[in-house]
C-alpha cells in the first residue's frame, strides 16, 4: 500500500501545525518522521489514521482518496506513544481488538493472538489487565495490537518513548526485522535520531510546520539540508563555527584560529559571505604539534561515551569544540593539543537562512557521473 | 472507472453521517427540553395579558400593565422584600456555618469523614419533608422545640405561626437542609488546596489567623463564590420549605416569589399577575445564573486540569 | 500543624458536638417519634423513655388508620410506590436521553454544542413554576394532566441537566486515544461507544443515576402542581396526609421516616460521588 500526502494543511484554531506538507511512502517502505516535539509528527499520523480531520489537502492510500473514509475503514494498524490500551480489557482482548472487528472465529482469534504475543514475548501476561503490566509489557501489547490484524499500513507513534533505556535498545534491534516481516508500509515517528537512523529506509525531518528534508539516513547525516537538521542528527552535537570563506592562493580558505583550512573550490560562490561551518566531532582528529594547519586547543574535559570518547576543548578565541574518537584511541587528556579538520568532511551553511551550501563543482561532477 | 465512482461516492455518504452524528445523539434530549421551552414562551405571553381564569370574558392584552402595576402594588414590594430577606439571611448564615464546619472537619481522618457523611443527611431529606419534621418539632402541643422554648421562659412560643418568628423558623429549616451543601463543597475545596503555602507559613511561624485571611480564604474564593451563587439562585426561588411550613402565611409574612405566584394562580386565579411575577423572578435568576455559570465553568476547568 | 492547645481542643470538641446535635437531632427525634403511640408523644415534659411500638408502621403498610372518628383509609403506600415509579422511570429515560447527548457534547465537538449544553444547564436555574403553571393548561389539552407520562417528562427538567453534566465530565476524562485506538482497530463509532466509552464512564453514569434519583425523589413542586392524589409522590402525599390524619402524629413521623429512608440509603451508598454530583461536576470529591 502506498501512502501519498498532497499539500496537507492543518490548524488547531489559529495555530497552524502543518502548512502544505507533501509526502509519499512506497509499498513496504519504512519511513521515519523525525523531529522535535511540536513539529506536527503526531498530528500527521492522526490525519492519516483519520481520527483528526484535514483542513486542506489530499491523503491517498493506494491511490484512493481518504476524504470522508472513517478510521475503521482505512486498514491501518497504529501504536500510540502513550500506548492507549483499553484499561478494562486484558492483554488478550486488547490484542484481539482488530480481529474481533473482522468477525474472526474464537479459535482463530486465540491462535492469532498467541502467535503475535509469542513474537513479542508477552505470551505469559496475556491475562493481565493493562494496569498490571510493566511499561515494557504495555508497549509490546500496544505493538501486538497494531500488528495482530496484519494491516497493510502501520503507524507507529514514538512507541519506544515511554519505555526504559534497556528496553529501547533491545527494541531498536528487534523492530527492523519485525517490520520487514510484516511486509507493511510503515510510518514511524520518533524524536530520537538513532532510532530514526536504525529503522528508516528513509527519514523525513519535520521542523516548524513542514518537512524540511527527506532522504536516506546516510544522506541526511552526510548532507543535512540546514543547520537545524545538522544539529538534530549526531551525538555529540555538530560543532558550529561562524566563518567567512576567503580567497586564498590555493582556492577557497577558511581561517580557524589563525590557521587556514583550504576547502573545495566549489565553495567559491560563498567567498565573503557570512557562513556557519559545521564540523562533526569525529571530523576532528588530534595531530602532533607543528603539523601543517594544526589548530591549538586547550583541553577542558574528556568523557567516555559508549563506543567513543568525547573531548571538550577551547580554541584560542575561547570557542568550545567537541572532538570525538573511537574509545581506546590514544589522545592527550589535558593541556594544549593540536587538532586538524578533514576538509572533505565539513558542512557549510548560509548564516542568514541556515540553508546548506553545496560546493558547485562537486555537484556538477556528480551530475556528470 | 466504476471503481473510481464507487470510491468517490462512498466517502460522501460517510461524511454526512459523521457531521450529523452529534446532532442525532443529542437531538432526543433537546426535543425533550424544547417541549419545556414552549410553556416558557407561553408564560411571557400570559404575563402581557389581563387574564383571570375566573373572568375568561375579560381576557386580553394589556401589554406591560401587569408589570407597571407592580410599581404601586404593595404586595409586590412585600414579595420582593420577603424574598430578598429570605435569600440573604439563609445564604449568609449557611456560608458562615458551612465554612466553620468545613474548617472543623478539614483534616482527613475517620471521625471527620464519618461526621461529614452524617451531616449530608439533612441535604438528602426532601425540603418539603424537612419542613414537616420541623413543623412537628415546633408543634405547640408536643413539639420538643416548643417545650425547650418554654423551659427558657418563652411561654407560648409559636414559631412559624407567629408573624414575628415565622421568617426565623423557615430560615432555620433552610439552614438545616442546605448548610451541608456549602459545607461539603468548601470541604472539598479546602482539601484540594496545595499544601506548600501552608507548610511554608507554619515553618515561618505565621499566625494562624493571618494564614486564614491571607492564604486560605483567597485560595478558597472560587469555591465560596460558586457555592454562594448556587445557593442564592436556589434560595431566592425557595418554594418547598415555605409552602410546606406555612403556605406563605401567617398573612403575607412569607409570600416569596414562587409562593405568591402559586397562590395568585391557584387561589385568586390571576394568571397574568402570576406570570409577570415569575418573569421578574426569572430575570433575577437569569442574571445571577449567568455569573454563576461563568464561575462554575472556570472552577470545573481548573479542578479537571488538576486531576 | 496539629494543635496541642487543650483549650482549643475543648472548643473544637464543643463546636463539633453542637453541629452534630443541630443537624442530627431532628432526624433522631422523628425516628423516635415514629415508634411511639400518641399518648407517649403527647406527654409533657417529653421523655426519651417509652416502649417502642410498630403500630404506626403497621397502620401505614396496611393502609388502615384507626381514629376516634372511625377507620380512615390512607394511601401512603401508594405515594411511596409513586415516588419509586416516578423516580426510577425518570432516571431511566433521563439516562437513555442524556448519556448519548453527554457523549456528543464531550467528544464530538460540534457547532453550537456549548450553547446547547448551557441552555440545558440553565433550565436547572429557572423558576420551576414559570414552566409548570402554563404547563397545567397544556397538559389539560394534551391529556397529560395527572398522568405518569406527563410527570416523567417534566422530571427531565431536573434529571437531564444533572446526568448530562456529570456524565459528560466522565466521558471527557477518557483519553481520546483509547477510543481512537479502538476505531483504528476496525470498529465503528457505535461499537466504540458501547465497548469503550460506556464501560469506562460506567462509575460516572451510576453516580449520576443515583443522584438524579435522589433529586427526583425529593422533588415537591412538580407533582404538587401537576398531579392529583393517586399520582402523588411521598413529598406531596405526606403533606396531604398531615391534613387528613389530623393528630395521628406517630403515623406522620413513620411516614416521614419511610419517605427519607431510601434517599439516605442511596446517599450512603453513593457518598463518593455526592460532591461531584451536587456541584454538577465542577468539584471532584
Amino acid at each position: 500500500m502506498t501512502i501519498v500526502l498532497k499539500d496537507i494543511v492543518k490548524a488547531f484554531k489559529t495555530d497552524v501545525v502543518l502548512d502544505g506538507v507533501s509526502l509519499s511512502v512506497d509499498k513496504g517502505e519504512t519511513l521515519v518522521l523525525f523531529g522535535p516535539s511540536g513539529a506536527g509528527k503526531t498530528v500527521l499520523l492522526r490525519l492519516i489514521a483519520g481520527v483528526v480531520e484535514l483542513d486542506e489537502g489530499v491523503i491517498e492510500i493506494d491511490g484512493r482518496n481518504m476524504d470522508g473514509v472513517e478510521p475503521e475503514d482505512r486498514g491501518i494498524g497504529m501504536a500510540f506513544q502513550n500506548f492507549a490500551l483499553f484499561p478494562h480489557m486484558d492483554a488478550t482482548e486488547n490484542i484481539a481488538a482488530p480481529l474481533t472487528a473482522k468477525r474472526m472465529g474464537q479459535q482463530q482469534i486465540k491462535h492469532t493472538v498467541e502467535k503475535v504475543a509469542r513474537l513479542l514475548k508477552i505470551d505469559h501476561v496475556l491475562h493481565h489487565k493493562p494496569k498490571e503490566l510493566s511499561n515494557g509489557q504495555k508497549q509490546r501489547t500496544a505493538l501486538a495490537r497494531a500488528l495482530s490484524g496484519e494491516p497493510h499500513i502501520l503507524l507507529l507513534d514514538d512507541p519506544l518513548r515511554n519505555v526504559d533505556a534497556k528496553l529501547r535498545f533491545e527494541m531498536r534491534l528487534e523492530l527492523p526485522r519485525l517490520l520487514k516481516d510484516q511486509e507493511a508500509t510503515v510510518i514511524y515517528v520518533t524524536q530520537d535520531y538513532k532510532e530514526a537512523m536504525a529503522l528508516g529506509d528513509r527519514i523525513a525531518v519535520m521542523n516548524g510546520k513542514g518537512i524540511q528534508q527527506i532522504g536516506s539516513p546516510f544522506d541526511i547525516y552526510m548532507s543535512p539540508a540546514n543547520v537545524e537538521i545538522a544539529r538534530l542528527f549526531g551525538d555529540p552535537v555538530i560543532n558550529l563555527l561562524d566563518v567567512t570563506p576567503e580567497r586564498s592562493s590555493d582556492g577557497v580558505q577558511i581561517m580557524l584560529s589563525g590557521q587556514s583550512l583550504v576547502i573545495d573550490d566549489g565553495y567559491a560562490q560563498s567567498i565573503g559571505q557570512s557562513c556557519v561551518l559545521g564540523i562533526r566531532p569525529e571530523a576532528f582528529h588530534f595531530v602532533e604539534e607543528g603539523t601543517q594547519g594544526a589548530i591549538p586547543v586547550s583541553i577542558e574535559t574528556e568523557a567516555p561515551l559508549n563506543e567513543k570518547t568525547v573531548t571538550l576543548a577551547l580554541t584560542k578565541n575561547k570557542r568550545e569544540v567537541m572532538i570525538s574518537r573511537p574509545a581506546g584511541a590514544p589522545a592527550p587528556s589535558s593541556g594544549t593539543a593540536w587538532i586538524k579538520v578533514d576538509a572533505k568532511n565539513i558542512h557549510l551553511f548560509d548564516r542568514q537562512s541556515g540553508l546548506r551550501i553545496d560546493p558547485l563543482k562537486t555537484q556538477q561532477a556528480q551530475g556528470a557521473a | 472507472m466504476s471503481d473510481a465512482t464507487i470510491s468517490a461516492q462512498r466517502p460522501r455518504r460517510f461524511k454526512v453521517s459523521r457531521r450529523m452524528l452529534p446532532y442525532l445523539l443529542s437531538l432526543p434530549a433537546l426535543l425533550t427540553c424544547i417541549g419545556i421551552l414552549v410553556p416558557f414562551v407561553t408564560a411571557i405571553w400570559y404575563s402581557l395579558q389581563r387574564y383571570r381564569m375566573s373572568q375568561p370574558w375579560n381576557r386580553g392584552f394589556n401589554w406591560g400593565e401587569n408589570y407597571l402595576n407592580f410599581m404601586t402594588d404593595s404586595a409586590f414590594w412585600n414579595t420582593l422584600k420577603v424574598s430578598m430577606t429570605y435569600a440573604f439571611s439563609t445564604v449568609a448564615l449557611e456560608l458562615l456555618l458551612g465554612l466553620g464546619i468545613a474548617l472543623l472537619l478539614q483534616r482527613r481522618n475517620r471521625f471527620n469523614n464519618f461526621v461529614s457523611i452524617m451531616l449530608l443527611m439533612p441535604l438528602m431529606t426532601a425540603p418539603a419533608l424537612a419542613s414537616l419534621m420541623w413543623k412537628l418539632m415546633t408543634n405547640p402541643g408536643f413539639g420538643i422545640l416548643s417545650y425547650y422554648a418554654s423551659l427558657i421562659g418563652l411561654e407560648d412560643f409559636r414559631w412559624a405561626s407567629d408573624p414575628k418568628t415565622a421568617m426565623m423558623t423557615v430560615v432555620i429549616v433552610d439552614i438545616w437542609v442546605y448548610t451541608p451543601f456549602i459545607m461539603i463543597l468548601l470541604l472539598a475545596g479546602l482539601r484540594s488546596l496545595p499544601k506548600q503555602p501552608f507548610e511554608a507559613a507554619a515553618l515561618d511561624g505565621v499566625p494562624r489567623l493571618f494564614v486564614f485571611w491571607r492564604i486560605t480564604l483567597p485560595m478558597l474564593t472560587p469555591f465560596l463564590l460558586t457555592a454562594t451563587l448556587f445557593r442564592v439562585i436556589e434560595s431566592i426561588q425557595q418554594f418547598d420549605i415555605i409552602y410546606a411550613m406555612t403556605q406563605g402565611g401567617p398573612g403575607d409574612k412569607l409570600t416569596v416569589f414562587q409562593v405568591e405566584a402559586y397562590l395568585n394562580f391557584f387561589q385568586s386565579t390571576n394568571v397574568g399577575r402570576s406570570s409577570a411575577l415569575l418573569m421578574i423572578l426569572w430575570a433575577i435568576t437569569y442574571f445571577l445564573s449567568n455569573i454563576f455559570i461563568k464561575n462554575w465553568l472556570r472552577l470545573r476547568e481548573k479542578q479537571r486540569g488538576d486531576a | 500543624m496539629e494543635s496541642v492547645n487543650p483549650i482549643e481542643r475543648a472548643l473544637r470538641g464543643i463546636a463539633i458536638t453542637l453541629v452534630i446535635l443541630f443537624f442530627m437531632f431532628p432526624i433522631f427525634w422523628i425516628i423516635l417519634m415514629s415508634f411511639q403511640t400518641n399518648e407517649t408523644i403527647l406527654r409533657m415534659p417529653p421523655s426519651m423513655v417509652f416502649t417502642p411500638t410498630l403500630e404506626n408502621y403497621m397502620a401505614l403498610i396496611t393502609g388502615k388508620l384507626e381514629t376516634s372518628a372511625g377507620i380512615l383509609e390512607i394511601a401512603f403506600m401508594k405515594n411511596l410506590f409513586n415516588s419509586f415509579f416516578l423516580s426510577t422511570a425518570s432516571v431511566a429515560i433521563g439516562l437513555v436521553l442524556g448519556v448519548p447527548a453527554a457523549y456528543a457534547f464531550a467528544r464530538l465537538k460540534f457547532k453550537g454544542s456549548e450553547d446547547i449544553a448551557f441552555t440545558l444547564l440553565s433550565f436547572r436555574f429557572a423558576p420551576p413554576l414559570l414552566v409548570l403553571l402554563p404547563l397545567t393548561i397544556y397538559f389539560q389539552q394534551l391529556g397529560l394532566a395527572n398522568t405518569y407520562g406527563g410527570l416523567i417528562w417534566v422530571y427531565q427538567l431536573i434529571v437531564l441537566p444533572l446526568i448530562l453534566w456529570i456524565v459528560r465530565g466522565y466521558f471527557e476524562d477518557i483519553p481520546a486515544d483509547v477510543e481512537y485506538a479502538y476505531r483504528i482497530a476496525g470498529h465503528s463509532w457505535g461499537a466504540t461507544f458501547r465497548k469503550i466509552a460506556l464501560p469506562l464512564a460506567g462509575p460516572g453514569i451510576a453516580a449520576a443515576a443515583l443522584l438524579a434519583f435522589i433529586f427526583a425523589w425529593n422533588n415537591f413542586v412538580f407533582a404538587l402542581v401537576l398531579a392529583s392524589a393517586d399520582k402523588q409522590p411521598v413529598t406531596v402525599g405526606a403533606l396531604a396526609f398531615v391534613t387528613a390524619s389530623g393528630i395521628q402524629y406517630g403515623q406522620i413521623a413513620a411516614g416521614i421516616v419511610l419517605s427519607i429512608a431510601p434517599t439516605f440509603a442511596l446517599a450512603l451508598y453513593a457518598q463518593r460521588y455526592l460532591v461531584e454530583g451536587l456541584s454538577l461536576g465542577a468539584v471532584k470529591g
